[in-house]
């Protein structure tokens, strides 16, 4: 694995020089349930497909930001800091069921 | 209480000493003690150390280079990836609210009120990179693309340099300076001074440098 | 060396025959030119024979003669499975053969193709050797041996070899370096592009070095390197990952990422298939070509060349000009007429229409070739026609050498027109050039090549509306001229009919038969087929066996040839020594700025995490014995410093600790745990506040890298707290002097007032000691008073050595571990497991749940407050002085396990064994015994809550 992802702030560096923080949860608000908790915690949707996810560029600047990529491709749609973020992405169709 | 415990102020009874002098003591270095600080001054071939920048590739400590980090929001202009020349130092955009000053923009910085700053001269060490192999070195242990075309003098890059994080600065045509962690400074050293020694490079005291453009026009 | 061994010299050859070379080959010194390979110096010896098979030790010979093949494998310097016919000759090489045993002449393993019968099919060995199960590893021994290749010297020094990567980014990369691929070069550095050319052989031209077209090639190649063009020779690029090749020459593996890449990997031709076709002397056309072109060595007295299309002729054309007798050419095209048929009638040479061989025929070498027309099925018609020669050069039809492409996403359709699989649609960044594009004739190469170097510029923006105008002038023309070749299709297997092995696959002995054995097993897609014949499978990749295995498979299943399909090809593309991959050794090792200190005093360094620490100083219990009864003093400077600052700092550290940070005073400092969102202990450390919007947080030496990047983490999600974060773990270093004596120490460094009542237990103060400005904290890890000063690190040396000076010993690691255990002060890591609470590591103090605001882990600490924790850490004391070893298991009565130790040490002030256990909190009682089995034995101890030394904490606030 060797492709190359672009930081918003430095551009286009090897993967290696980042730290990946896993898909976007949404922090609960107010005094989560256990269920709601558990979920939270402990469950990902892990979708094989685009996914909104976290990372670091460890290496470098060392700011966190937003990433979409396909997770079969590797194909990195956008990257972005938080506050520019693209509004929260319709959820697709492979993970959509998973309140089950 | 204050931040002033985080900046060296070397004392006759405390001097001040660059993270690469143990290191480099073993490669023969000639120290000598320079406003405080216990600097390489050569490595016993002056002649020998300026040939190499000239002809391949010295490399050599200058750790002490102030470097302070300052804080602002975001508003001001934030272009990624190019330092701006302040006097014979360097204002480095690492992100949009955090920014490196180096050398004289330090100076230039000090009065600067309603920022937070912090400094870092002791946190990052320095080396300078210097000859026409120079890149080609760079090659050896940084996958950063540094030719020409993609990093002009003045171009600045915050990321990996020997697998540790790093800022990396062309300064001049055949000159890159590069910051890293001060307690990486004895492997970095060793990295640095291997893929050099392949290519016909050595260290070489911070007298042997060439000078900048800046340097050169001022003298 | 006899004299026939050699051509007269001609222009294009690569060796200097004022240049020789010797060299050892299994012991005999041979002789040979620079510019030679391997394989070229034993074949102008007189040597035919290479290596032995795989599997029958049949005598293998001379292929490819480009380092493609594996008939050539030899051990070189040690070094085993170098490819003798590519690999250059140096003076004084040690080569040996591989494979046969007792010698390359003689091989005792021959009898497994002699005796033949159940040694045969596919399979065999897997049916065979798997009963009884005990005795597979004495088959293992014996079968491994059989079937070795080479041997890895054992000796460690023996094997290390240093190699490096070296990083190049450019616009374009072109793979090969034929006529396509540096006309493709040379258009796009034309148009400006920064572009890379890397080629497998010694020198970049292809097919036109042995065409005798060698002046062209290097004209071209001269004129790549004046437009800037960075040619690597002898460079095989071993893949395509993401788009970074990876282009291994020799000690360098050259890492190239770019723009646009160009494949011009060309083509390879490919053997024909017939009985006894593995005989030393059956070699490829351009094989023989290539020994007489580049290496001036006669391929044999006489020759007879075989093929499908003009190819085969022009390459007899090209063995004749260059001094070889060629006595007749076998075309398997029935009514193929042109200049070429023109010629050979002009030179004597017999052309034989519409036959091909169907067996051939010798004892250690080639003796002579039956020639047959065939049917569809590949039986010969009528009597075959024998003719005598010691060398076969076989031409058939050319496979695309696509692999590269296919790695990129490529996928192979077959060609019927052609009779090979071609790569179809490429994505935009990849342009393929050349023969492997279909354009095989060196003049369709040359403009195929132009138009893939320009487009692959022009996409970057290079080259202008010139550049594209004559772009789409060159692509007309290439069109234009691009025609159908005129090419006969060789049946799976041509024969006489007797018997014999036709071998489809040369590098694992894999036979017609055994495909068509295999698809009467059921293995009859070629996915099954080639992992139970393990055709392709061998060092070479099925390089000259995949189109040949297609096409037996298809004759056995009737399925055509494009059903069949082709293989998956896997990268690397040429085997590469593993030294290569490795590189560049890097360690990154993180040091203090006392380090060297440390190392004078004749330390014994270790690592601790990506820190070199002291661990000891050569006496443990000494040193700490002297943190307990003078002062001691220790290099701390691993741990993680962060500066938080800002109106919000508070704030920040409020959401990330369980307890309250924001209502500490300047000049005060408290203890705090971090916690995961599931509440459990991830790090812990100190927090000082300096003034309300700064704070000064330390962290455990290992955690330091994964707190900063949890506490970044947190504040990208909270954007609207007002907070910055500076790790300046390397730019201060740390010390802990501790013990009785460490107050009168200080003092006497410092102008500071360090009594107790000015600088009390957890305060934090600003000082200069020695010299040197500090931030000196009153905390005590060992147990002892004791302060924790911070200072510039490159002042650090001159601080510790005043305090040295001052009568404080230096203590490691190893000692302080001691120290800290006798106070439970917990290591996470080491104490703590992924799953442990605040609760059962006792720290209930630091877990505030009255708390006003949210913060992290706190819904899941409030359920843990209300339930006894999974596991207790407690301490531990056994009695009879034994240590156990750290993660023994604490058993119960019936030896089921309830727990385990994480931390044991003789303490010297205590004269006893102490540790800290987790365990079930059942046993955390007082008094409680618990039974530690340790390697066998049962180990008694007795548990204690409370700190073993100094329990209610009066010398660490005296």
């Amino acid at each position: 694995m060797s492709y190359v992802l672009t930081c918003p702030n430095c551009g286009p560096r090897e993967v290696t020089d980042f730290g990946f923080g896993g898909e976007v949860t949404t922090r609960p608000s107010g005094h989560p349930s256990p269920r709601e908790l558990n979920t939270y915690i402990y469950f990902r949707r892990n979708v094989a497909g685009p996914q909104r996810e976290w990372w670091v560029h460890r290496s470098g600047c060392g700011a966190w930001f937003l990433a979409e990529r396909d997770t079969r491709t590797n194909e990195v749609k956008w990257t972005a800091l938080p506050e520019d973020a693209p509004g929260a992405a319709t959820p697709d169709p492979v993970s959509s069921g998973e309140a089950r | 209480m204050s931040l002033d415990f985080l900046s060296p102020r070397p004392t006759a009874q405390a001097p001040a000493r660059s993270p690469m002098v143990p290191g480099a003591a073993r490669a023969g270095a000639v120290t000598e003690i320079r406003d405080g600080w216990e600097v390489i001054a050569s490595f016993g071939d002056p002649a020998g150390e300026a040939a190499a920048c000239r002809e391949s590739v010295g490399f050599a400590d200058v750790s002490p280079l102030p470097k302070v980090e300052v804080f602002a929001r975001p508003g001001g202009e934030f272009v990624a990836g190019t330092a701006t020349r302040v006097g014979e130092g360097w204002r480095c955009p690492v992100r949009p609210e955090r920014t490196l000053l180096l050398g004289e923009a330090v100076t230039g910085a000090a009065g600067i009120t309603g920022v937070r700053t912090c400094d870092l001269t002791g946190t990052l060490a320095a080396l300078v990179v210097a000859g026409p192999a120079a890149r080609e070195t760079f090659a050896r242990f940084c996958a950063l693309d540094l030719r020409e075309a993609v990093l002009p003098v003045g171009g600045f890059r915050p990321g990996s340099v020997a697998r540790t994080p790093g800022f990396l600065l062309r300064d001049d045509r055949d000159r890159f300076l590069v910051l890293f962690g001060a307690a990486f400074s004895e492997y970095v050293w060793e990295v640095v001074a291997d893929a050099a020694a392949r290519l016909g490079g050595r260290p070489v005291g911070a007298d042997s440098l060439p000078a900048t453009k800046t340097e050169a026009a001022r003298a | 060396m006899t004299d026939s061994a050699r051509l007269a010299p001609t222009a294009g050859q690569r060796i200097d025959r004022s240049r020789p070379l010797r060299f050892s080959f299994d012991g005999d010194q041979v002789d040979g030119f620079d510019g030679d390979t391997i394989v070229s110096a034993l074949y102008a010896s007189g040597r035919r024979t290479f290596s032995r098979s795989f599997k029958y030790h049949r005598r293998r010979g001379e292929l490819c003669g480009c380092g493609q093949c594996a008939n050539s494998l030899f051990t070189v310097d040690g070094h085993p499975g170098v490819r003798g016919c590519g690999e250059p000759l140096r003076e004084g090489m040690e080569v040996t053969h591989q494979n046969a045993w007792p010698s390359l002449e003689f091989d005792a393993m021959r009898a497994t193709d002699l005796v033949g019968g159940p040694f045969t099919p596919p399979g065999f060995y897997y049916k065979t050797f798997i009963r009884p199960r005990k005795l597979w590893p004495v088959y293992e021994k014996v079968l491994r041996r059989a079937a070795g290749l080479g041997r890895l010297v054992s000796r460690q020094e023996e094997r290390e070899w240093r190699t490096e990567y070296r990083r190049r980014h450019c616009d374009v990369l072109v793979v090969g370096g034929g006529v396509a691929g540096l006309s493709a070069a040379l258009r796009a550095a034309e148009l400006g592009a920064d572009v890379v050319l890397c080629d497998e052989d010694s020198e970049p031209g292809g097919r036109l070095l042995i065409e005798g077209r060698h002046e062209e090639a290097r004209d071209l190649a001269a004129r790549c390197r004046e437009a800037g063009v960075e040619i690597l020779s002898g460079a095989p690029a071993l893949g395509f990952f993401d788009e970074l090749v990876p282009v291994w020459q020799g000690d360098t593996l050259h890492q190239v990422r770019a723009a646009r890449h160009v494949a011009a990997t060309g083509s390879l031709e490919q053997p024909l298939i017939f009985p006894d076709n593995d005989l030393p002397g059956v070699m490829l056309a351009t094989g023989a070509l290539r020994l007489a072109a580049l290496h001036g060595v006669r391929p044999g007295q006489r020759c007879v060349v075989a093929g499908v299309d003009d190819r085969a002729l022009e390459a007899a054309l090209a063995l004749h000009r260059l001094g070889v007798t060629v006595s007749a050419v076998a075309d398997l095209r029935e009514g193929a007429d042109g200049e070429a048929q023109a010629e050979l009638e002009a030179a004597g040479i017999e052309l034989i229409r519409g036959a091909m061989p169907v067996r051939a025929a010798g004892r250690k070498a080639l003796e002579g070739v039956s020639l047959a027309c065939v049917d569809a099925g590949g039986r010969a018609l009528g009597t075959p026609r024998k003719l005598a020669c010691d060398v076969l050069a076989v031409s058939g039809p050319p496979a695309p050498t696509s692999s590269l492409l296919l790695q990129s996403g490529v996928r192979a359709r077959f060609e019927e027109s052609a009779g090979t699989f071609l790569p179809g649609e490429a994505p935009p960044s990849i342009e393929p050039a050349g023969a492997v594009a279909g354009h095989e004739r060196a003049e369709l190469a040359r403009l195929s090549g132009s138009v893939a170097g320009a487009a692959a510029a022009l996409s970057l923006g290079f080259g202008g509306q010139t550049g594209r105008k004559l772009m789409e002038e060159e692509r007309a023309s290439l069109g234009a001229a691009t025609e159908t070749p005129n090419r006969a299709k060789p049946p799976a297997l041509a024969t006489d009919g007797a018997s014999g092995k036709a071998f489809v696959d040369l590098d694992e002995d894999v036979t017609v038969k055994d495909v068509r054995h295999a698809a009467a097993e059921g293995y009859d897609s070629i996915e099954l087929s080639k992992r139970y014949t393990t055709v392709t499978m061998g060092p070479s990749q099925g390089r000259f066996s995949q189109l040949a295995a297609v096409r037996a498979l298809s004759e056995a299943t009737g399925a055509d040839l494009g059903e069949v399909g082709m293989t998956t090809a896997r990268p690397p593309w040429t085997t590469v020594p593993m030294g290569v991959l490795a590189g560049r050794p890097f360690e990154p090792a993180r040091r203090s700025a006392i380090h060297d200190r440390h190392r004078e005093a004749g330390a014994s360094i270790r690592w601790a995490g990506d820190w070199r620490r002291a661990y000891d100083y050569g006496d443990v219990e000494g040193e700490v014995m002297a943190v307990h009864e003078a002062a001691g003093l220790i290099d701390v400077s691993t741990l993680g410093k962060f500066i938080v600052r800002g109106p919000d700092a508070g704030e920040l550290l409020d959401r990330l600790y369980p307890n309250r940070m924001s209502t500490l005073k300047p000049g005060r400092v408290r203890y705090g745990v971090l916690t995961s969102e599931a509440g459990r202990i991830t790090d812990d450390g100190t927090v000082g506040c300096l003034d309300e919007e700064t704070f000064y947080v330390t962290t455990t030496s290992s955690g330091a890298g994964a707190v900063e990047q949890w506490f970044s983490w947190w504040m990208a999600s909270w954007p609207e707290l007002d907070v910055d974060l500076t790790d300046v773990t390397q730019g201060l270093s740390a010390v802990n002097l501790a013990g009785p004596g460490s107050r009168e120490i200080l003092a006497g460094l410092t102008e500071a007032d360090v009594s107790a009542e000015a600088f009390a237990y957890l305060d934090a103060r600003e000082m200069e000691v020695a010299g040197v400005g500090c931030l000196a904290l009153r905390i005590g890890f060992v147990g002892e008073l004791g302060y924790e000063l911070h200072c510039p690190a490159p002042q650090a040396a001159a601080l510790w050595d005043a305090i040295a000076a001052g009568g404080a010993r230096p203590f490691g690691l190893e000692p302080q571990r001691i120290l800290r255990l006798q106070k439970m002060h917990i290591l996470v890591g080491q104490d703590t497991d992924s799953e442990m609470t605040p609760y059962g590591a006792n720290l209930d103090f630091a877990v505030k749940l009255d708390k006003e605001q949210d913060f992290i882990g706190r819904w899941a600490l409030e359920r843990q407050a209300e339930e006894a924790p999974p596991q207790a850490l407690v301490g531990f004391t056994c009695e009879d002085g034994a240590v156990p070893t750290e993660g023994a298991a604490v058993i119960d009565a019936a030896g089921k396990v309830l727990g385990q130790v994480t931390s044991s040490r003789r303490a010297p002030k205590l004269g006893r064994t102490i540790g800290l256990a987790m365990v079930d909190p059942s046993l955390a009682e007082e008094g409680a015994r618990i039974t530690i089995s340790d390697a066998g034995a049962r180990l008694s101890a007795a548990v204690t809550r409370k700190p073993f030394y100094d329990p209610d904490g009066e010398l660490l606030r005296s």
